[in-house]
């Protein structure tokens, strides 16, 4: 049923984890090395609850990219998955600095080739930061909200849900009572996270940059190739939604193939593989 | 990068042509003097949970990794194939492919591996819910394990009677005062039913898993089983207490007294990622190894 005995292909023998120092942590990185790679693509993921239901098919297209020829890198956030840190003392410049860092050193790779941001969800919004304060050639943007307050929203509704089930009725809290406790200053854990007060009250003001929000052409503003793609539940468990042990084997060339060829047309760069 | 931190290193297994990415937490006990104390022999190897990385749920695996490491046992989180970083197809019904004991081969094998190229006398296999299940059908097929910890195991294989009732029925049970009275009956009935039946499986057991644990029980290994609270009935404030009580079944085929150690744990979720959880399955998994290695 699973291919546990088949060989492992080269493309995933030149998969190298690593850890990128970072100011006060490591963040934990996977380079999918290229040989001649027609550009590079730093691949920055969604917000900590969404990581494990999202890992695997965002570890699919990093491998659908390599096969068409561009070296990706990926990581953890500081603070989340594997990277060091503390998650209660994070805040959304330094998960931005940390693009900055990852972009610059892809950028100083031998070849000298384009670099794509990629973001999804939180991650669109830190690469769209990034991007507006002049990282990179292209940036793809998938299910990227206006602001990160939208991404803490619906991840605490989301987390609430199947919780208050364990609870007797009378126990149990609308999402409201959370969402006055961080405004009132006080932190809420949320999903195995401490959510400190501090980084709610950033996502309010933390927002796609004006030339990225309609009706902008964020293409024509920066004269940088801008691709900003929604995603619906179809897109689960890229996206919030997904039934787990159901989902996780989607095919997603639907969404995978027209990306990777938006990539390679924009910058004008001959795409490999199948 | 570096692959090597004071605490932590990413490491690979790659026996047998399968390339599984994990990371090995480095133990370290400090003596009251401040000198290195002496670590154990022992390793405590953690298994994905259905399709969660090995960080697992709010970063616990690294959380406990990370404790145990630094109480003298070394620590090991990997991937299997197809999940988290580790290359491989994994099945479109993964939770079928896992009850049936799918990574049974891969992951005992793998035991093997990291025992031999570590040098350890064994190790603990750590699994939460699916991983649970993947730990018992895993132990049973190798000697190298030597214990068992296990998060809100379950022995059952998944039922379908809700997709068969219109939504707006389920919907209306769930929320209507008449719907509660009439899942209150439901229980009684089942509870009755159970109270018959006695120690008779019933008919959704996953009876491939049991054997294994009959297995595994039988060879003397201890046993950590950590439980949330049940679901209380919803609508209501009463526990649900029609259920087969599969881990009484599972207890009652010990070979020795204290062969069973089990924790409920309050305040926490079934992830027991919580500060609550995560705090409560540390305590009592520390003094439980140094209890039984």
């Amino acid at each position: 049923m699973s291919t546990q005995t088949r060989t492992n292909p080269a493309s995933v023998l030149a998969e190298c984890p690593g850890y990128f120092p970072v100011s006060g942590a490591h963040l934990y990185t996977v380079l999918h090395r290229v040989e001649n790679p027609i550009a590079r693509v730093l691949l920055v993921g969604p917000f900590a609850s969404e990581r494990h239901t999202s890992y695997r098919t965002w570890v699919q297209w990093a491998r659908h990219l390599t096969a068409k020829g561009f070296e990706v890198l990926r990581y953890d956030y500081r603070g989340v998955g594997e990277s060091t840190g503390t998650f209660e003392e994070m805040t959304f410049e330094a998960w931005t600095d940390d693009v900055h860092c990852l972009a610059a050193w892809l950028r100083k790779r031998e070849r000298n080739v384009p670099v794509i941001l990629h973001g999804l969800e939180l991650g669109g919004l830190l690469a769209a930061r990034a991007f507006h304060e002049g990282e990179a050639d292209a940036l793809i943007l998938w299910s990227t909200p206006t602001d990160a307050n939208k991404v803490l929203r619906s991840g605490l509704q989301q987390w609430i849900g199947p919780l208050q089930l364990l609870k007797p009725e009378d126990e149990r809290k609308l999402p409201s009572h959370y969402f006055r406790l961080l405004e009132e200053g006080k932190s809420v854990e949320v999903a195995g996270y401490e959510w400190s007060a501090e980084l709610w009250r950033q996502s309010l003001s933390f927002a796609l940059p004006a030339p990225m929000t309609p009706p902008n052409d964020p293409a024509e503003s920066y004269k940088r190739p801008v691709r900003v793609v929604p995603l619906g539940k179809n897109a689960a468990p890229l996206v919030k939604g997904a039934v787990p042990g159901y989902e996780e084997n989607k095919d997603f060339s639907w969404l995978f193939d027209p990306n990777s060829h938006w990539i390679a047309s924009s910058l004008s760069v001959p795409v490999g593989g199948a | 990068m570096i692959s090597n931190l004071e605490t932590r290193e990413l490491i690979t297994l790659g026996g047998g042509g399968v390339l599984l990415h994990g990371t090995y937490h480095k133990a370290t006990v400090e003596a009251p003097n401040g000198a290195a104390g002496s670590t154990k022999n022992i390793g405590v190897m953690f298994l994905n949970a259905l399709s969660t990385p090995r960080s697992l749920i709010g970063e616990s695996g690294v959380y406990w990794a990370t404790s145990f490491a630094a109480r003298g046992y070394p620590a090991f989180r990997f991937d299997l194939p197809g999940l988290g970083d580790s290359y491989g197809e994994i099945p479109n019904d993964l939770l079928k492919f896992t009850n049936e004991g799918g990574w049974a081969t891969i992951a005992s094998s793998k035991v093997k591996e990291l025992v031999q190229s570590r040098g350890l006398s064994g190790v603990v296999m750590f699994g939460h819910c699916a991983g649970a299940t993947t730990a018992i059908y895993a132990a049973s097929e190798c000697t190298e394990c030597r214990g068992l910890i296990l998060m809100d195991p379950y022995f059952n294989l998944p039922r379908s009677i809700t997709p068969s009732l219109r939504p707006g029925l389920v919907l209306w049970a769930r929320r209507s005062r008449t719907g509660a009275l009439l899942r209150a009956s439901y229980d009684r009935v089942r509870e009755l039913r159970g109270a018959l039946r006695k120690e008779t499986l019933p008919a959704n057991a996953n009876l491939n898993l049991i054997s294994r644990v009959k297995q595994v029980v039988s060879s003397g290994l201890p046993i950590l089983i950590f439980r949330t609270p049940q679901p209380p009935v919803l609508g209501g404030t009463k526990l649900r207490a029609a259920d087969f009580d599969y881990l009484a079944y599972v207890t009652s085929l010990a070979v020795r007294s204290n062969q069973f150690t089990i924790k409920a744990i309050e305040d926490t979720d079934h992830s027991f990622s919580n500060r609550a959880g995560r705090m409560a399955v540390r305590q009592h998994s520390e003094a439980w190894l140094g209890e039984n290695f």
